[in-house]
């Protein structure tokens, strides 16, 4: 979980996009954050050419991008925001514990699958034994149909029934009813694919992960065609990650999907041999329900493939959920089984299917053999027992189980009621984003210019040798490159680290550029006293509450913050620390001084992010409707304000908060009439104020409450003048609230805070004002 | 009109009466509408006329010193434009169903866009697995207007009256192919959203004309449809936060947090302000530290603003005529006809940059219908908006920009009928327009293939737009920059050129 840092950075679910363009640019992200913000130095300029200034190459760059290039993930998230993988599941410790519980019940009833297995294992002997297989008919239609095409005319009936609601016909996207193209099929006539067009077998094959099915298809593949969906239940693939499930020819193999986010959170398994052309070939899927790659069989005219695996991590659902994209009233997402082509994707032009068939069960392979292959049953058939080999009684035992065993049946159907039960319970799970190691190994090339599209020479990870060299304990991995950043020899992390928290409390670092350690960055103000906190720092085990002490015990940040005229113009912005720092308060720090002031702060710690007062209609510019909070999620510290980068909360971003798009070390300190809005209006400020002001009626005279107030905002003392002031204002506004109780509507009434009925508005009004007033001034916005 | 201030020159030099005619010496004039130190420029001209001649200098040179060249040493040189407004039509409008006329694409209906046409450009993720890729002709119709002769369809009547105005870019290309990284590219020159926005730029390096409003402000059409805006295209990215494009909108606060607590009005807020500004006053004895008036000043500023936007805000006042040229939409807060009218009259209070964002531009499918959709909600605004600038005598030093982020393809995507097709995403061919200030009026630049797929002549790149913008507004490109994280950026990254041919 330490490492989600390295990915949170800006993510793309554009459809359309190149996903290798933008998968790059999030590995260039996580190393522009780690180099920047925990080595100080500029990697990022390295990535078209070598640095101009620092002695970083471009091979170097690229040396450190591969330790963060070795990930499963896309450049394309899913369109419907299920969490971008690889991840991690976050169950609550009641969801962990049901979990605990349903997990015993699967294996329980995978051990009652094998036991009865074991039990039926003599009935079924006896019945091979006794000849019985000879009678099996080599063309039956095996149990479990639940759609049947034999492509003989234009009107698309299902020949296995069904409940004939689905409406099954050839359409691309906002195209229905295209026309079928009948031509010589395997049996009869065939259904003819313009690569763009598929029959749409609208409910028909929606399964869960749990659910075991199988697909058989006639295929006739022309011989210029190397990639194209077969099959596929899916809507516009990558949009969605491949949710779902497909038969697909890729690069001349067959490979068999299914995914709940591709490609870390599914199973991908891909034929050895190719796929033969211009001919008929029976394909055919199966699947046991089991989430496992071996769970999956690929089938060509009755034969199973041998395949290897390439992702087996399924461990949520290949459903949508009934999931509607736009609002209650927008269509189902869920699409079932499609033929021949793909929405956005790449189909089997030219190519003709016939006999497709779907069935709600895993085929055995005899039963394979009778919807692909009659002959290569009779084959058996032929035999006497005494002639059958192993693999054919085997065989023949699955069949005798899955068709004649009615307890198998059942020990089969009750693993399949516990694995559904199990997969709905996992899919709620909130998840978070990792990295997590691919087993694949990707090979990291120096980008041509920093382009995607043009890899030159390849490289493997390391770190800057000119830093210092990475030692032999340190694997080139994420963990070496861990060590080699928090060993004690690296000059830079620990001076980089404290001089950001230096930079925190007193508004400038030792070194003012505190993202840029390099030729162009500025040099330490007081470099012996940075290299004595680094050291402090690391030999204390990196504690920075420790850090934190001694930098805020010293008399230099204790010192007075009093610019005298002189010093004003010999320092004004403080390098040489002969006074104490005066810096503005973040727009973050400025919401919680007030929302602790009065006491309205929820000081409850984690959890999801909250959504407070925040200006209607704002999140309107990308279709989205920003729900404000209950009272729970109103007064939580501003860390826990939902962060979207494309708009970002104006209470806090206002005040220079960074969007988040970049590494960010250093934030602007600017002034604008903007931030004057927010404190004077933003209804967090105005309630806050109300708040105040009622504490005030309630102390025991008008001074001390005015006093108390202003010690709660500003953390000082209020002087004479000072408070002779505010209860000056504080009179004016109550005589003018009085003779007016209009007036006092706005302060009384915006935001969720109540004042009750007894109380005198007038009083509280003009005493709100008070505290406004003091909120708004440089005494609590400025720390001095 | 003021036509009287176009003939009195107080200069008695004739290369400066010239350029006096040339600058619009009426705008100078007028408090709010122009900084870059016109009256400085006023007072030269006087001063010249009492010592009698002028020296070695250039006379252009003489009065770009006259200018209050700010902290950066800008304006580089004589700005012809003074204020810019963009209308941005998010999305990427179809140019050869609107501009680009292809006749000849009739007589290919439904054939395969040739291979040596596409030429191995990329495609997007959404056509590019499609098995055919079969042109579609324009379904509009297309004819010759004004004295121009330029080339408008039939879904844009209103702008063809004013296309003599125009300056067509009909070589526009883009390096990006999808909304997100193209528009972004268009707004910030970088694909990856961080970097300033071109009004945020300009803001940076100009300054603000005027001391109640923002330098910079966007209008979002309401209800857009469509792929998504963000914050980022008019954000400051590294640049201070003050150049941020502020986005004004429709209803009670035109700007966040701008209405004071419900009945409390104007005098109630300035009593308060009188007593913080004491507050602060005791603050500053005690501390002694500028930064404290600083900020006062700044709730000066915003109390100002709490009067001034929502009078240029409110439309209500309009005379009924201009609601008419306009449109019917104008009546209507947040329309992208209501945001033309209310984008003039912040141009009039001297606002630099202005940003109309409208989305719906997207035709993957239903191109016909969709494109005359967006063009009864824009043509009319779009053109009265030429007229309006024009007969305020504003379009001489007003800068209009239309345009998207990219084109479309010449292919359709999905389904290709007689009536109907849909267009993918096409960067390396489309038109956009500009009007106005510096920009040759009537003139078309930029010529794509028969496919309107490739560009054959004059091709202009996003990065050649900004050089040339930038140019406009007295700003050298390559000298405008910011150092951040040890390198310095500009608009134009290390990119683009100044297209001199569109230039008056």
């Amino acid at each position: 979980m330490g490492t989600t840092f390295n990915r949170l950075h800006p993510q793309n679910l554009e459809g359309g996009i190149i996903d290798e363009e933008f998968r790059s640019e999030y590995v260039a992200d996580r190393n522009a954050t780690v180099s920047q913000g925990l080595l100080g130095l500029s990697y990022a300029c390295a990535k078209c050419h070598d640095h101009k200034y620092d002695p970083i190459s471009q091979k170097n760059y690229y040396e450190m991008y591969s330790f963060f290039n070795n990930v499963d993930e896309t450049g394309l998230i899913p369109w419907d925001l299920a969490t971008p993988v690889p991840a991690m599941m976050l169950p609550t410790k009641e969801q962990e514990e049901v979990l605990a519980y349903l997990e015993t019940l699967v294996s329980d009833s995978e051990e009652k699958v094998k036991a009865t297995t074991n039990n039926e294992k003599l009935k079924a002997d006896k019945w091979i034994a006794s000849n019985q297989f000879k009678k099996l008919h080599s063309q039956a239609k095996p149990d479990g149909l639940v759609a049947a095409f034999n492509f003989e005319n234009e009107k698309l009936i299902n020949l296995a029934g069904g409940n004939g609601k689905n409406k099954i016909r050839m359409r691309q996207q906002f195209v229905d009813n295209e026309k079928v193209i009948l031509k010589e099929g395997a049996h009869g006539k065939g259904l003819f694919m313009n690569g763009d067009t598929w029959l749409d077998l609208d409910n028909i094959g929606i399964f869960q992960r749990s659910q075991p099915f199988s697909i058989g298809i006639q295929v006739f593949i022309p011989k210029d065609l190397e990639t194209g969906v077969i099959f596929h239940k899916m809507n516009s693939p990558e949009l969605h990650s491949f949710r779902g499930y497909h038969l697909k020819i890729k690069d001349n193999k067959i490979e068999a999907l299914l995914a709940h986010v591709y490609p870390d959170n599914a199973i991908v398994v891909e034929s050895l041999s190719d796929v033969p052309k211009e001919k008929w070939v029976q394909l055919t899927m199966t699947y046991d329900g089991s989430s496992k790659a071996n769970g999956v069989s690929i089938y060509m005219d009755g034969e199973k493939l041998q395949t290897k695996t390439h992702f087996d991590n399924l461990y949520k659902d290949i459903v949508f959920h009934g999931l509607r994209l736009y609002g209650k009233s927008s269509p189902r997402l869920e699409p079932g089984l499609r033929i021949g082509a793909v929405w956005r994707g790449k189909g089997i032009k030219d190519a003709t299917v016939d006999d497709l068939m779907v069935f709600n069960k895993e085929l055995t392979e005899i039963e394979v053999l009778q919807i692909a292959n009659p002959d290569g049953l009779d084959k058996i058939k032929k035999k006497q027992f005494s002639d059958l080999d192993e693999t054919e009684k085997e065989k023949l035992e699955k069949y005798y189980l899955a068709t004649n065993s009615e307890a198998y049946k059942t020990a089969l159907k009750k693993l399949e009621n516990n694995r559904l039960v199990l997969a709905d319970s996992i899919d709620p799970i909130k998840q978070i984003m990792v990295m997590k190691e691919s087993k694949h190994n990707r090979q990291t090339y120096i980008l041509d210019r920093g382009n995607y599209d043009s890899p030159t020479d390849s490289v493997f990870p390391n770190a800057p040798e000119d830093i210092f060299p990475m030692t032999e304990d340190m694997p080139k991995n994420r963990l070496g490159l861990a060590k080699w950043i928090t060993h004690k020899d690296n000059p830079l992390t620990a001076r980089v680290t404290v001089n950001r928290y230096w930079q925190n409390i007193f508004g400038r670092g030792l070194v003012k550029t505190s993202e840029d350690f390099g030729n162009q960055g500025e040099l330490p103000s007081h470099p012996a006293l940075l290299d004595w906190l680094a050291i402090q720092f690391v030999e204390s085990g990196w504690d920075v509450k420790a850090l934190h002490k001694t930098i805020m015990m010293s008399s230099t940040y204790q010192q007075s913050s009093v610019i005298s005229e002189e010093l004003l113009a010999l320092d004004g912005e403080n390098k040489w620390l002969a006074r104490g720092p005066s810096t503005r308060l973040s727009g973050e720090m400025l919401r919680d001084n007030a929302l602790y002031a009065s006491g309205l702060l929820n000081t409850t710690i984690g959890g999801e992010s909250v959504r407070p007062y925040q200006p209607a209609g704002l999140w309107k510019v990308n279709g989205d409707t920003y729900v404000q909070d209950g009272e729970e999620g109103l007064y939580r510290r501003s860390m826990y304000t939902i962060w979207k980068r494309t708009v970002p909360n104006p209470t806090i971003s206002i005040f220079d908060a960074p969007t988040r798009d970049l590494c960010t070390t250093r934030r602007q300190k600017t002034n604008t009439p903007l931030q004057a809005l927010v404190i004077l209006n933003d209804p967090t400020y105005i309630e806050a104020s109300r708040v105040l002001g009622k504490q005030i009626t309630e102390a025991k005279d008008i001074n001390t409450g005015i006093s108390n107030t202003f010690k709660k905002l500003t953390g000082r003392k209020i002087s004479d003048k000072e408070l002779e002031l505010l209860v000056g204002l504080q009179k004016e506004e109550f005589k003018k609230f009085e003779g007016n109780l209009e007036k006092t509507k706005g302060w009384l009434q915006t935001g969720a805070f109540k004042i009750s009925k007894t109380d005198n508005k007038a009083l509280i009004a003009a005493n709100a004002v008070v505290a406004s007033t003091i909120m708004n001034a440089d005494a609590s916005i400025t720390k001095r | 009109m003021c036509n009287d201030h176009h003939n009195k020159l107080t200069s008695n030099n004739r290369d400066l009466q010239k350029l006096e005619r040339q600058i619009d010496r009426r705008h100078f004039l007028k408090k709010t509408s122009l900084g870059l130190g016109a009256i400085a420029l006023g007072s030269l001209l006087g001063a010249e006329k009492m010592f009698g001649g002028i020296g070695q200098k250039s006379t252009e040179d003489l009065i770009l010193d006259s200018y209050n060249k700010n902290r950066l040493g800008l304006p580089h040189h004589l700005p012809k434009a003074k204020r810019i407004i963009y209308l941005f039509q998010s999305g990427g409008p179809s140019q050869m169903d609107l501009f680009d006329h292809k006749p000849k694409l009739v007589d290919m209906f439904g054939k395969q866009l040739p291979e040596s046409i596409i030429g191995g450009q990329r495609l997007t993720g959404m056509s590019g697995s499609q098995s055919t890729l079969p042109i579609a002709p324009s379904t509009f119709n297309f004819k010759q207007y004004g004295e121009s002769k330029a080339w408008v369809s039939d879904a844009m009547p209103y702008l063809s009256e004013v296309v003599d105005d125009l300056c067509f870019m009909k070589g526009m290309q883009t390096d990006q192919i999808n909304h997100t990284p193209a528009i972004t590219f268009m707004q910030t020159g970088n694909q990856l959203p961080g970097r300033p926005s071109i009004g945020s730029w300009l803001s940076y390096g100009l300054g603000s004309d005027n001391e109640n409003l923002p330098t910079f402000i966007t209008l979002v059409s309401k209800n857009g449809q469509g792929q998504p805006l963000k914050a980022s295209l008019w954000g400051n990215g590294f640049l201070p936060t003050e150049h941020q494009g502020v986005q004004f909108r429709s209803g009670k606060d035109p700007v966040l947090y701008l209405s004071d607590p419900e009945n409390y009005d104007g005098n109630d807020r300035r009593h308060m302000l009188d007593y913080l500004g004491g507050l602060n006053d005791i603050q500053k004895d005690e501390y002694g530290d500028p930064e404290i008036q600083a900020r006062m000043s700044q709730y000066e500023m915003a109390f100002k603003m709490q009067t001034s936007v929502p009078e240029v805000a409110d439309l209500s006042d309009e005379p009924n005529h201009i609601f008419e040229m306009y449109g019917k939409d104008s009546r209507d807060p947040g329309t992208y006809a209501a945001n033309c009218l209310m984008a003039i009259k912040l141009l009039e209070k001297g606002v630099k940059f202005v940003q109309l964002y409208h989305q719906g531009w997207d035709q993957h499918n239903n191109c016909p219908g969709g494109l005359k959709n967006q063009c009864k909600k824009t043509d009319q605004p779009t053109a009265a908006l030429i007229k309006d600038l024009k007969q305020r005598g504003m379009l001489d030093d007003t800068l209009v920009i239309w345009g998207g982020e990219f084109g479309r393809t010449v292919y359709s995507q999905g389904q290709l009928t007689k009536k109907n097709y849909g267009r993918d995403h096409h960067p390396k061919a489309f038109t956009m327009w500009m009007a106005g200030a510096g920009v040759k009026p009537g003139f078309s630049y930029g010529e794509t293939d028969d496919f309107s797929y490739n560009v054959i002549k004059d091709p202009l790149h996003v990065h050649d737009f900004h050089a040339t913008l930038m140019h406009l507004t007295g700003v050298n490109h390559e000298k405008l920059t910011f150092k951040h994280q040890g390198r310095r950026y500009r608009l134009t990254d290390v990119h683009g050129h100044v297209v001199k041919d569109l230039l008056t």
